[in-house]
């Protein structure tokens, strides 16, 4: 019998095991398991440990949870400056456009100013040198442009059409060397010639020593010249200088319209005629 | 004795971890079932066997319902692993890894058995199954791992002990 025990011993007291589990589960569904030293042994056991090893679960919850909202955070942050960028670009676009779509109604004032038809283009391109002051403009022959027109803005002349070709136009600004506007003194009604030059920049030529020219006075288009219809503005005086000797006084011009900083012109026919102011 | 230290040490040490840091984790795997399957094929012993219940009545003193649930349960998980343990050679971690699979869908049923005998609860099935595959593939999973770490945790005591001899 107790060498059957001793060589039984592991399953039975598996099975011992397993009728005691039985026997506590029977016990307590039965409600007759009052006193249960067993459990507050374990408890005692684990009691502290929990409370320690809990009390790093925690932190290291609290830990995460922080972790959690700060990367939140710091996701909310960059879509907001995401949103941010892409707003301003936004806001870029809608002045861009508002600009655009003002100098277009200022152009189209004009155009209604002026008798006749005009033509809208773009300055696609400027001088590639600075011994030339010119530009290039995006419509051509094809839209109706021809050599000899005058080019101008709202505030006044640019210059005139040098070479056509299908889709794009040369113009030679005012302020080129080898460009001449027949102009008037507005003031006193004095005709000149309105040209560039490489030295001094626009100058008025022809202005006889007995004419009254004064810093300020602004030049008009004569529409003398068959070029540009007349009482557009050319540029206003910054210097007028009488010398001892010749025929003329030399004054010196600022244009009225500085091509560095003009997107849109209107190209106009020589045969408009005048402006109507 | 330092045998019995370790394994009483390493079976509060798993406890700790079910019931704290693991809940950390989505799905709490049984970690103290892993240890009833060491226990159960490396030391089937009187003392593995006590060892298994008492493993088992710790987690219904923390956690459980009803006493003797996880008591009965580790115990047959116990007792299968003994008496199948004359078969099974492992030798290779996905041994072990099923081993443990199948000791956890043992342990699934035998909690099962006892949830229907002592305690009825309705919508039990879906849940029941679910939760024992779940705990039967993490145990899977864990099991190479800790069988490792007991082998070395074996190892160390072993060499503890050899001096003093």
């Amino acid at each position: 019998m107790l060498a059957f025990l001793r060589k039984n011993q592991v399953p039975l007291s598996s099975c011992f095991c397993v009728l005691l589990s039985i026997y506590i589960l029977t016990a307590g569904a039965r409600g007759q398991l009052r006193n249960e030293p067993l459990g507050a042994v374990v408890m005692w056991i684990l009691r502290p440990l929990q409370v320690v090893s809990q009390g790093t679960v925690n932190w290291i919850s609290g830990f995460r949870d922080n972790y959690d909202t700060l990367s939140g955070f710091k996701a909310e942050n960059e879509r907001l400056r995401k949103r941010v960028q892409n707003l301003e670009v936004e806001r870029q676009k809608h002045l861009e456009a508002e600009a655009t779509n003002q100098r277009l109604q200022q152009l189209l004032a004009l155009r209604s100013h002026l008798s006749g038809t005009a033509i809208t283009a773009s300055i696609i391109a400027n001088s590639a040198t600075s011994w030339f002051q010119s530009c290039l403009l995006d419509k051509g022959s094809a839209d109706g442009v021809r050599k000899g027109m005058a080019v101008v803005t709202p505030l006044g002349v640019i210059g005139q059409v040098v070479a056509v070709t299908a889709r794009t136009a040369k113009v030679l600004l005012l302020t080129d060397a080898n460009s001449g506007i027949d102009v008037l003194v507005q003031r006193t009604r004095s005709r000149g010639i309105v040209s560039g030059s490489l030295e001094n920049g626009t100058v008025l030529k022809y202005m006889k020593r007995s004419e009254d020219v004064q810093e300020g006075d602004r030049l008009i288009t004569s529409g003398m010249d068959g070029v540009f219809p007349k009482g557009l503005m050319v540029g206003a005086v910054i210097k007028v200088r009488k010398q001892h000797l010749g025929l003329f006084q030399f004054v010196e011009v600022l244009p009225a319209v500085q091509s560095a900083r003009t997107e849109e012109v209107l190209v106009v026919a020589a045969d408009n005629g005048a402006a109507k102011n | 004795m330092r045998l019995f230290l370790l394994f009483f040490a390493v079976g509060v040490l798993l406890l700790l971890l079910q019931t704290t840091f693991l809940h950390l984790l989505p799905v709490v795997p049984d970690l103290v079932l892993v240890l009833c399957v060491y226990l159960g094929l490396h030391h089937p012993t009187v003392g593995a066997a006590l060892g298994s219940f008492l493993l088992g009545y710790s987690i219904d003193v923390v956690s459980s319902r009803m006493l003797g649930l996880n008591a009965f349960a580790m115990s047959l998980v116990f007792f299968a692993v003994y008496l199948s343990s004359r078969s099974i050679w492992l030798h290779h971690p996905v041994v072990s890894s099923l081993v443990v699979f199948l000791a956890a869908l043992v342990k699934g049923a035998a909690l099962v058995l006892a949830w229907v005998v002592f305690l009825s609860v309705e919508s039990f099935w879906m849940g029941a199954a679910r939760y024992i595959i779940t705990e039967a593939l993490t145990a899977a999973v864990l099991a190479p791992l800790v069988f490792y770490l007991l082998r070395r945790g074996e190892q160390f005591t072993m060499r503890f002990r050899a001096p003093a001899q």
